[in-house]
């Protein structure tokens, strides 16, 4: 993709399509947002980390709008999931029309916790965009890509290439770090249960294993962070581990949740309680998915 | 400087219906001297407060705040410290000016009180006009200065050394994003976010909040990790509560609403004994730990810190009324021991 921007271990890519209506999560359900009158764009700032490739949902985006130096629209776009885009962070913007406008995207540090070479990139980045929004072009193509254009050709909206984009997916079972004791689903989504030896990595010591579970959407393999997820561990009918299990960001494994534990033998039981479900917005496909989600016992 | 003061002091009494009046000094002021600080107050330079902000940070010598239930007082004191008045209010003013010694850099306006941010939602971007309550003293819909949420003027006030009697200042300038809290969020999740999910489960809040009396009644809420599990998200009141000592605030809010450069904005203005007192008051707001080990996300859930974007943020020392106008670092005479049973 010309001119990505790349700054503080971050690349960004500025994408935008027509206005969503989309889903807020609550405990009790979902509030569901229309498009308003207003509403000129669904703008989504994609943004990763640079030598995994990895769309950290830790980190949320501020995007600031303006046009010949006057303030068009701020805010700090949701998390959200969707079929076509995955995991991204977007929100409806307000434009004034046709035009030129610049668009600023701030990101700080990391808030979640995170392993390997993620644990160093501490974020604090900006990438500065202008794009030429024109009402006509936005109703012909379903999302356009804008990246910051280093050759100076400004205002070039080029067609989306979504191949040179990173995924918000996880790997496929076979492929998790780790030995894959098993699967079970949810909600529609698919748990996935690997356990790697050697702890260290994850705050235990080299004698302790690290059992990861890996969420995600059943057919697009697309991570599900933003849960609170817990398991219980039980051997011959006695408990072994009952904690939460954290969420975190990992090279190999990427987004997931995990504990450390002492051992994990053949036959042990694993149930994961899901306390809260995912806690980002969705898309028209994803507004009742992943929202009553049960817990799921596995025979590791 | 003093005569400068005391001249609109003259004009109005010390109070809301009158004009009430603080001088503040920054770090950078102080690092004119070749002196310290004493170590009795606490006035570190302003720093960024949350791993997601990157504000800007003030270094103005010093902040004169006026505050008046009157918008006319406000700006005619204004205009007299300018120099630009020979009476306020009957009153003859002096022939010195604040100006003459400062140079204005920054103005920064707003208004807080029921009714007032409907009022003026139509000079802001991006305000929902038809939404903000018409009797909200805030722009965000809810009372917010609940008394026993403040400090008391003692526990904000300085102990001991030359500036005994005086406090610190905190200001930032915060913008906020009305769009998504009025015209997405539904009043559950305003009720959740503003104070904390058993409110807006149990429906305490009616309209602004005045049915709640004196307090915001945190009490009844869930601990904050106990909610951020279980129900996914956290409210700002609930999380503030943990920066609390003996059960009691320890930063005194005079925090407005603004429409400055069109935008709606907070100034949130806060008094305590020592700056530190405002960090750990923030800290406990950005509620990082809970963004760890739960649904609850860096901003997302988490309180208001969604729709709030911190702009600026500025460190000031309030000096006693005896060193007000321009202090040395290191005064050489010893005000007053203040005693406060909450030391």
């Amino acid at each position: 993709m010309p001119g990505m921007n790349e700054q503080g271990g971050y690349k960004c890519a500025l994408t935008y399509s027509f206005p969503h209506r989309f889903w807020l999560m609550k405990p009790s359900g979902i509030t569901k947002v229309d498009i308003q009158s207003a509403d000129s764009v669904h703008m989504m700032p994609i943004v990763w980390d640079a030598q995994t490739r990895i769309i950290p949902p830790d980190i949320n985006p501020q995007l600031t709008i303006t046009q010949d130096g006057e303030s068009v629209d701020q805010f700090a776009p949701w998390p959200m999931l969707s079929q076509p885009m995955g995991f991204h962070f977007g929100d409806n913007a307000q434009l004034n029309g046709n035009g030129t406008y610049t668009v600023d995207v701030s990101i700080g540090g990391p808030s979640t916790r995170r392993t390997g070479s993620l644990a160093e990139n501490q974020g604090d980045a900006s990438f500065t965009f202008e794009f030429e929004f024109n009402q006509s072009t936005l109703d012909e193509i379903s999302v356009t890509d804008l990246s910051e254009d280093k050759q100076g050709t400004k205002g070039a909206v080029d067609v989306m290439d979504m191949e040179m984009l990173p995924s918000s997916q996880v790997p496929k079972p076979d492929a998790l770090p780790g030995d894959v004791r098993g699967t079970a689903t949810s909600g529609d989504a698919k748990f996935v249960v690997t356990v790697l030896e050697d702890a260290s990595r994850f705050g235990g010591t080299q004698d302790q294993v690290y059992l990861a579970v890996s969420p995600r959407t059943p057919y697009n393999r697309i991570m599900l962070p933003m849960m609170s997820l817990s398991g219980t561990l039980t051997r011959g009918g006695s408990s072994v581990f009952d904690g939460i299990l954290q969420a975190t960001i990992d090279p190999e494994l990427r987004y997931h949740y995990g504990a450390t534990v002492s051992d994990v033998q053949s036959g042990d039981e694993l149930t994961i309680t899901v306390d809260s479900p995912p806690q980002t917005a969705r898309h028209e496909g994803y507004e009742t998915a992943f929202v009553d989600m049960p817990s799921m016992t596995l025979t590791l | 400087m003093e005569t400068a003061l005391q001249g609109i002091e003259h004009a109005y009494e010390r109070s809301g219906k009158g004009l009430v009046l603080t001088v503040s000094y920054s770090p950078a002021y102080f690092d004119r001297f070749d002196e310290d600080l004493p170590e009795s107050v606490a006035l570190p330079a302003p720093k960024a407060l949350a791993p997601f902000e990157d504000p800007e940070l003030d270094t103005p010598d010093a902040v004169v705040h006026l505050a008046s239930n009157t918008a006319q007082v406000v700006l005619g004191a204004e205009e007299s410290l300018k120099g630009n008045k020979s009476t306020l209010n009957g009153v003859e003013q002096p022939d010195t000016a604040l100006t003459d010694v400062f140079e204005i850099v920054d103005r920064r306006t707003g208004f807080v009180g029921d009714g007032l941010p409907a009022e003026n939602a139509g000079d802001a971007e991006g305000v929902p006009a038809d939404k903000v309550p018409e009797d909200a003293p805030l722009f965000m819909g809810f009372k917010s200065g609940f008394k026993k949420n403040q400090a008391s003027e003692d526990r904000v006030t300085i102990q001991s050394g030359p500036f005994a009697g005086g406090t610190t200042q905190h200001i930032s300038k915060l913008q906020l994003n009305l769009n998504q809290w009025y015209n997405q969020d539904d009043r559950w999740q305003r009720e959740a976010k503003m104070f904390c999910p058993y409110h807006a489960e149990n429906d305490v809040i009616e309209g602004t909040g005045d049915n709640l009396g004196t307090s915001s009644k945190i009490d009844d809420c869930k601990p904050v990790d106990e909610t951020a599990r279980e129900m996914g998200v956290v409210g700002h009141s609930q999380k503030s509560a943990a920066a609390r000592e003996n059960d009691t605030p320890i930063i005194l809010r005079r925090d407005f609403n603004s429409t400055d450069g069109g935008q709606a904005g907070l100034h949130f203005l806060a008094l305590q004994r020592g700056i530190g007192d405002f960090e750990k008051t923030r800290k406990a707001m950005n509620g990082t730990d809970v963004s760890k080990q739960s649904a609850v996300g860096q901003r997302n859930n988490n309180g208001i810190l969604q729709y709030i974007r911190t702009e600026r943020r500025g460190n000031y020392l309030v000096p006693p009324r005896s060193l007000r106008a321009l202090p040395p670092a290191q005064p050489a005479t010893n005000a007053q021991e203040v005693t406060d049973a909450s030391s």
